[in-house]
């Protein structure tokens, strides 16, 4: 597990986003077992306090949960894992209509063209 | 928690330290940025009493540094103190001689993690493998605090990673750290609090976090505004 980050976003909220991609992607399947605060701090390269401030606040999200001593683990709740994916994808699309709309390309051709090369891709 | 309050030094007619103040907690990494001559190395040797100041004080969980503190903070300098011709076995002897705190099931394991070899002589070791083993010496005391006077510059990149990978790993994990540096890109996301200093004085003391998420901006984007602004 390696991630790219930024300098300019808290690292605790990329943290988060990344587990949501994976989440999103099913590399994390519900249920599953999660690094320990320390192992992940350790694979991202990170602050030990960060990886606790993200997991904390993961938590209050719903999105992992602790049961006793027990590794964490990523939430089995659907409805939350749905959101989850809808949240990334609602995020993804208000990025490139900004970035269509600032140039000025209409709807049609926008759609048209994300269509061909999505499936340009799939090939 | 390590206080340095409205400390002054002089060196001849010269003031180095003119009224620092800040604090650095245990649990945390606090990274003392600044060009070269702004008094740095001076804070830590202030700290560790190596070196006497002329007014202000510095309280280490609330007490004066006395002779006890050096089993609970260990200064790492930015050259090794170790006899050339030491072996790197024979400077954990030397170590283990002079402090109670020295851990030598955490110095194998050290030595493991830089990939060094205990029969080796200091002398003969590359320069990245000389601030390894100087950062060795210090980790593998049980103490409280660490501090660390410019443990990555002049060394090469990977050895680089190498000791900025020790500060994600339990070798650190609940101990208060200060280090010097005047490079942040290695260690950016590392950090939990970062002092700017310029001429003897603290110019801005912040939580990186804490800037990022109110003010969207990076350790680089608050220096430069310090700094050139």
């Amino acid at each position: 597990m390696s991630v790219k980050f930024n300098n300019r976003d808290p690292v605790y909220v990329q943290v988060i986003r990344h587990f949501k991609e994976q989440i999103a992607r099913g590399t994390f399947e519900p249920g599953q077992e999660i690094p320990s605060r320390r192992e992940l701090a350790n694979q991202l390269k990170i602050n030990p306090n960060t990886a606790q401030r993200a997991y904390k606040e993961m938590e209050e999200q719903g999105l992992i949960f602790t049961e006793g001593n027990l590794p964490s683990r990523i939430t089995k709740d659907e409805q939350t894992l749905k959101m989850v994916r809808e949240e990334l994808i609602l995020e993804a699309v208000d990025t490139f209509v900004q970035s269509v709309r600032s140039i000025n390309v209409p709807v049609q051709e926008a759609l048209h063209l994300v269509k061909d090369t999505y499936e340009r891709e799939n090939n | 928690m390590i206080e340095i309050k409205d400390v002054t030094k002089k060196f001849g007619r010269k003031k180095v330290l003119k009224g620092v103040s800040f604090t650095a907690e245990k649990g945390q990494i606090t990274c003392l940025i600044g060009i070269n001559g702004v008094g740095k190395t001076t804070i830590m040797k202030a700290i560790m009493a190596l070196t006497p100041i002329n007014s202000g004080e510095i309280l280490i969980d609330g007490e004066k540094i006395h002779k006890g503190s050096y089993e609970k903070i260990t200064f790492i300098p930015d050259t090794i103190t170790m006899l050339p011709q030491m072996k790197i076995r024979d400077a954990f002897v030397f170590m283990a001689d002079f402090y109670d705190s020295w851990n030598q099931k955490r110095a194998t394991e050290l030595l493991q993690f830089f990939k060094l070899n205990e029969t080796d002589r200091i002398s003969e070791l590359s320069k990245g493998n000389t601030a390894k083993v100087n950062l060795l010496l210090g980790l593998a005391l049980d103490v409280d605090y660490v501090l660390m006077d410019e443990p990555f510059s002049g060394i090469d990149i990977f050895s680089r990673e190498q000791i900025a990978n020790v500060f994600t790993s339990h070798l650190i994990e609940n101990r208060g750290v200060i280090i010097t540096t005047h490079e942040i890109n290695d260690i950016e996301h590392l950090v939990d609090k970062v002092v700017l200093l310029d001429e003897g004085v603290v110019l801005k003391e912040f939580e990186v976090e804490e800037v990022r998420e109110n003010e969207g901006k990076s350790v680089i984007d608050v220096m430069r505004e310090v700094y050139q602004g």
